[in-house]
């Protein structure tokens, strides 16, 4: 009976051992692939915050739009920008001094009366965002192709470990053998190979604590704080765009932004954007009732205190 | 609890990384009403305390000169937001914001009548019973005198406050619009005032229009103001000084040059 059983082992191995060993093996290489997955998404070269310059930021923080915008604040609140009407944006003057390659690249884009909207695609600023994200991805902080990569052979282990359990179930099924508990373990190990294939972050975790830390250092820069960004100058400016998205600019120079066609996005804490107009109308309205308060006690034409 | 000391500046939300910034920082003052007694105070203000830093709240809506009793739910807030800062004292104007029911949205001159005297008196007694640290009284910058005063101010002051046992805060700017828009000498003022009873000063600034001084807060100080400061510090120098901005606010490197000039003029360290 036994030896007659024992013929009929899928491969020669007794769906027993063999349900051992695959379940083993797929909890080793989850663990393994999740090690691996962990390590590659720290960032430990990763440089402080304080280091961060706010165009890396708003990298960082919002992707390539988001740099563009900072700088292009940032060049603005300086000077060095105009717009027309049609929304072509102008070169005003000599560059200010110590700017980035980005703000070099807006400046000359601006110079040939390309839009707002346009900007990413020339190619001076195209060249100096792929600059801005190639030292990012080289300072651990953004998940570039090599680490991309590296990120994907965990799963794909998995998958060979699946294609495995596939084939041992089509076996098992030719044979008459149960396979349940293989089935339940596969489903399992499926779903975690395809959330560690498909869910790649595209920053790491030294990323996004530099960003939670430069938030918590820069509240005053956020749009309720209604900031004076005359006091706060253009890296202010350029700062809290990168933390807090566009509605800073459209609170502080609606009529450029407007000209401009900047499209009104605000950053949330978790890292979500909300574009329209809610960003706009929220600034506007805290500006509001902040200027009420200190105008009512204190500003007063005659009698302050 | 150590009281205001050498140069500080009004914290507004609007400038609060300027202030954060400021190294030599020790005191700083701030509008009472925007402080929620419900969660915590601004983040801005708890990590200047835990530096160390004195944060003075100043009301602006309490109303000491109101006809009407000041309103407890007012002296509560205050009361709570000085526990909240764990301040050494807070500070409220001799004026009123409201009567009748009406919200005047400004601080208004009192009449400098025996009678005001006693109102302001028996709304200060009111608000000392509730709080935990003393008070110290502001007179205000006003554009005109009522007719039917009967004190001169430095007389109408030192009623106050020699009845309340109240400090003074006072506003150097004030005392130079109030002398400037009426054609008197300041000097003769600071001279006759109790300086040994002021708690710290205010500094702000100003614009002249149409003939008038006005306290705008939102100018720079000028050069008159620093040597009114210059002159009441030769005399007796209050403990601490303060500069008030409420808005239009200019470049930092100007700012910080304004409280060099404040610490100058007082012969106070400078904190930038």
């Amino acid at each position: 009976m036994t030896d007659l059983a024992a013929d009929f082992d899928t491969w020669g191995i007794p769906s027993r051992t063999f349900l051992v060993f695959y379940l083993v093996a797929t909890v080793v290489l989850v663990i393994g692939a999740l090690v691996h997955r962990r390590s590659l998404l720290s960032g430990r070269t990763a440089p402080p915050a304080d280091q961060l310059g706010p165009q890396q930021v708003a990298y960082l923080n919002g992707g390539e739009d988001l740099a563009v915008w900072s700088s292009l604040s940032s060049l603005r609140s300086q000077g060095a920008i105009g717009v027309q009407t049609t929304g072509a944006l102008t070169a005003e003057g000599p560059l200010p001094a110590g700017v980035t390659p980005l703000d070099r690249a807006v400046h000359h884009a601006a110079s040939q009366h390309h839009s707002a909207r346009q900007l990413r695609q020339t190619e001076w600023v195209a060249r100096a965002l792929t600059e801005l994200r190639e030292g990012l991805d080289r300072h651990g902080l953004l998940v570039g192709s090599d680490r991309r990569a590296a990120l994907r052979l965990g799963p794909l282990l998995l998958a060979a470990l699946l294609a495995l359990g596939v084939a041992r179930i089509a076996a098992g099924l030719a044979n008459g053998r149960p396979v349940w508990y293989l089935v339940f373990i596969l489903c399992g190990l499926a779903a975690v190979t395809t959330v560690l294939f498909v869910w790649v972050p595209r920053r790491t975790r030294a990323a996004d604590l530099a960003i939670r830390r430069l938030r918590q250092r820069n509240h005053h820069l956020a749009p309720a704080s209604n900031p004076a960004h005359a006091v706060y100058g253009s890296a202010g400016l350029a700062m809290a765009v990168a933390l807090y998205g566009t509605a800073t600019i459209w609170a502080l120079d609606p009529t450029f932004a407007e000209q401009a066609e900047i499209q009104r996005k605000a950053m949330t804490p978790g890292g979500a954007t909300t574009s329209s107009c809610g960003g706009g109308s929220t600034a506007g309205a805290s500006g509001g009732s902040d200027g009420g308060g200190g105008g009512g006690g204190c500003g007063g034409g005659g009698c302050g205190g | 609890m150590t009281g205001p000391h050498g140069v500080g500046i009004g914290w507004r939300p609007e400038i609060a990384g300027f202030v954060a910034e400021l190294p030599g920082l020790r005191f700083v003052e701030v509008v009472a009403e925007t402080v929620p007694i419900a969660g915590p105070p601004p983040a801005g203000l708890v990590e200047l305390r835990e530096r160390g830093v004195t944060v003075v709240p100043h009301g602006v809506r309490l109303s000491l000169g109101g006809a009407e009793p000041v309103e407890p739910a007012r002296v509560a807030h205050l009361a709570t937001v000085a526990e909240l800062l764990a301040a050494p004292l807070v500070s409220e104007h001799i004026a009123f914001v409201r009567a009748g029911g009406l919200e005047a949205g400004h601080l208004l001159p009192l009449p400098r009548t025996r009678e005001a005297v006693d109102v302001v008196c028996a709304n200060v007694a009111r608000t000392q019973a509730e709080l935990p640290v003393p008070i110290a009284l502001e007179p205000i910058a006003a554009l005109f005198d009522w007719p039917d005063d009967e004190l001169d101010e430095a007389a109408f002051l030192g009623e106050i406050l020699e009845r309340t046992g109240a400090l003074l805060l006072l506003d150097i700017a004030n005392v130079h619009a109030n002398a400037r828009n009426r054609g008197t000498d300041p000097l003769a003022l600071l001279d006759r005032l109790p300086l040994d009873r002021v708690a710290y000063l205010h500094v702000a600034g100003g614009a002249e229009h149409g003939g008038f001084y006005h306290d705008t807060h939102t100018d720079p100080v000028n050069r008159e103001v620093l040597e009114l400061l210059g002159e009441l510090c030769a005399r007796h120098r209050p403990p601490a000084a303060l500069l008030e901005r409420d808005g239009h606010y200019p470049p930092a490197a100007e700012l910080r040059t304004e409280l060099d000039a404040v610490a100058d003029a007082c012969g106070f360290p400078v904190v930038t």
